[in-house]
């Protein structure tokens, strides 16, 4: 074992270009949205795509899992599945997010609450189950667990559902790296909060911790057809966001954003102080932003599609600069681009069919390239040939949206392709550097 | 409380000398302090800050333990300078060319032994230590150059500088305290370059010895790590 350093003065230099690429300082934007205390992002070439993917029964061993795929162009096997880990149960796999020292993905199933933790640190192409968190429900009385945001040192995780009535009130918890539950915080039912969750992201400089609301276990684990004709069912969704005192982790602000929001993108731009989400049911896009006496406002600010036609607006991506926003609408599968040069009114400038279903968007941190994926939840996702189930690489140059590979999830029997995270095998972290001793 | 970046004033350039360039500096390899600390930029925050005892430092994890050597070539266990007090620590290496790593924590902590000074009643409460992860390098004689005048008496808090005696006794603290250190890999080799950077990190560690907060460049403004040293001196 080896602990390297700057071994010469001409090593200092790159050092210094090294210690620039890994980002010491916040980041300004991410290469799929990941927390603020990340420090560690993707700038370059990305090698990996890891796409948590929802089993399917009798499609492979049926379980929910976590799949490596190639995405550096000059590879041998770019475009093709390098790895598959499988959790050997299917639980309803939807997110999953790294720790602050990008060691680790933390992933989850929405249908109960058990949280799977893969090592990527020691072979990035080749996560390793490392540990299973079981005692999510019995600890908070949450389950569903779905965004896994990293604090330094933690995990925060904001779940969808409680297991009492499993319905929409719910809350969030706090356990550190290692996976032992530290703390529980129920989402606010006064002042105008409804008590339900989905997404959170941080304004560390703002001492901001922003949460979004969806709906419970009860609605979305049962069929969209049934659900949508089960009037009172259809009322059981969020309408609210919070800003929180991150450093208290207390409810601060209560704003109704009706329609379900769902993603939450922070502007990290020096200066700036808004956030946007797209709100489902309604398909909006919505501006959180301190007014000038320092209160957090919601307002409405576009329209997505055509709102009669329930294009259901599901994933977005900011870019880097925060000046454009990618927008996937699950019913219609298209992919919308939004001009957010001014957040206050963003402006569509482009769409694209990306397929007969898509769910979530990443880009890399140059934008120039685009990850589509097509699952939204195994009882939500279409039927029969409309039924795609894919990972597809795209190329944008500003102006097209240009396919460079795709990948059949059912074809390679891996299951519903859902959420993406990237991957490098340049970028390590490690306590002890592998090398000559 | 609402603070900014302008709440914290400029380290004083005559203190430790002429301003030396970042580069120049580390390729010198001078461990003398960082006089090029304050070119750092440091955080903006801009917010109101929750007062103290009105909110919960939750207990992330217990600090780790192991041999330590002092700027005198002392053996001692880290232990002995994170318990009983409130103890702020941070990893660096003298050699750092990052501003937004090792130079900016020296300067907070320079900023926070002053703000201290100023309290008497904290002075007895906390106290630093600087912990390096290049053994290799920063023995303990470097370490005291380093360290200059901060190991002096002045009537403020302890400020302790500390270096490990190798490798094999740094990384149980360093993996302990989930301190990463990155590294490149070369694409064509892969293997690892040999150049370090690390995430700036600095611990709040309460006087039973368990890790309370983990600052980042983010959050390391001195208002708040004193508000949360002053939540903890309240429970």
């Amino acid at each position: 074992m080896h602990l390297i350093g700057p071994k010469s003065a001409a090593s200092i230099p790159a050092a210094v270009a090294i210690a620039t690429l890994l980002g010491a300082s916040v980041a300004r934007g991410d290469e799929t949205c990941n927390s603020p205390y990340m420090a560690k992002l993707i700038k370059g070439q990305e090698d990996y795509v890891y796409v948590w993917a929802l089993g399917v029964d009798g499609l492979g061993d049926g379980s929910d899992k976590l799949v490596t795929v190639d995405v550096d162009p000059k590879s041998k096997s770019y475009g093709k599945v390098l790895n598959q880990v499988s959790v050997g149960t299917r639980g309803e796999a939807h997110h999953m997010g790294f720790t602050d020292d990008r060691r680790r993905i933390w992933a989850g199933g929405l249908s109960g609450g058990d949280i799977y933790v893969f090592d990527i640190a020691a072979d990035p192409a080749r996560p390793r189950l490392v540990k299973t968190i079981k005692d999510l429900a019995a600890k908070t009385g949450f389950i569903g667990p779905h965004t896994y945001y990293a604090l330094p040192g933690r995990m925060l995780v904001q779940a969808l559902s409680n297991d009492k009535d499993k319905g929409g009130v719910t809350g969030i918890a706090l356990y550190n790296n290692e996976g032992e539950f530290m703390a529980r915080y129920p989402m606010p039912l006064d002042n105008g909060g409804d008590g339900y969750g989905y997404d959170l992201a941080v304004n560390p400089t703002k001492n901001v911790l922003l949460t979004s609301s969806f709906t419970g276990h009860a609605n979305y684990m049962r069929p969209l057809g049934e659900l949508i004709k089960d009037e009172a069912a259809m009322k059981r969704f969020g309408k609210t966001m919070v800003a929180w005192d991150l450093k208290a982790m207390k409810p601060q602000t209560v704003m109704q954003v009706p329609g379900a929001p769902l993603e939450i993108r922070w502007s990290l731009n020096p200066g700036d102080d808004w956030a946007v989400t797209a709100a489902a049911l309604t398909s909006k896009l919505w501006l959180v932003r301190r007014d000038a006496s320092g209160q957090w406002q919601a307002k409405e600010v576009a329209t997505i599609g055509d709102p009669s036609k329930i294009p259901l607006p599901v994933d977005i991506s900011i870019r880097r600069d925060s000046k454009g926003l990618w927008v996937n609408t699950f019913m219609d599968g298209m992919t919308r681009y939004f001009d957010l040069s001014n957040p206050e009114a963003p402006t569509q400038t482009y769409e694209k069919h990306t397929g007969r279903q898509v769910n979530m968007i990443s880009q890399s941190w140059d934008g120039t390239r685009v990850y589509i994926t097509s699952s939204l939840l195994a009882n939500w996702d279409k039927a029969g040939a409309d039924n795609e189930q894919f990972l597809r690489g795209f190329q944008w140059d500003g102006k097209e949206l240009k396919p460079a590979f795709e990948i059949d999830f059912t074809k390679e029997k891996l299951g519903r392709a859902h959420h993406m995270k990237l991957g490098s095998k340049v970028l390590r972290t490690a306590y002890v550097a592998p090398g000559p001793r | 409380m609402v603070i900014s970046a302008v709440d914290l004033p400029p380290v004083r350039e005559g203190r430790r000398g002429a301003v030396v360039s970042l580069l120049a500096l580390s390729m010198l390899w001078l461990a003398a302090p960082p006089a090029h600390a304050h070119q750092a930029d440091q955080p903006r925050m801009d917010f109101v800050l929750p007062p103290p005892g009105t909110y919960e430092l939750h207990r992330i994890m217990r600090a780790p333990d192991g041999p330590v050597l002092t700027v005198d070539g002392r053996l001692e266990k880290l232990s002995r300078f994170t318990r009983d007090r409130i103890t702020l620590l941070g990893f660096i290496y003298t050699s750092c060319p990052d501003p937004q790593g090792c130079p900016l924590a020296y300067r907070v902590f320079d900023r926070i032994k002053e703000e201290i000074r100023g309290t008497p009643a904290l002075k007895d409460e906390v106290q630093l230590v600087t912990l390096s992860f290049d053994p290799a390098r920063d023995t303990p004689s470097v370490m005291k150059r380093y360290a200059g005048r901060q190991l002096e008496d002045e009537g403020g808090l302890r400020w302790f500088f500390l270096t490990t005696p190798s490798v094999r006794e740094l990384m149980p603290l360093v993996e302990g305290f989930g301190q990463d250190v990155q590294y490149a890999v070369d694409r064509s080799t892969g293997r690892p370059v040999r150049q370090l950077s690390h995430v700036l990190k600095v611990f709040l560690i309460d006087r039973s010895g368990y890790v309370r907060e983990i600052y980042t460049s983010t959050f390391l403004h001195p208002r708040a790590i004193i508000g949360d040293v002053k939540t903890l001196l309240m429970e």
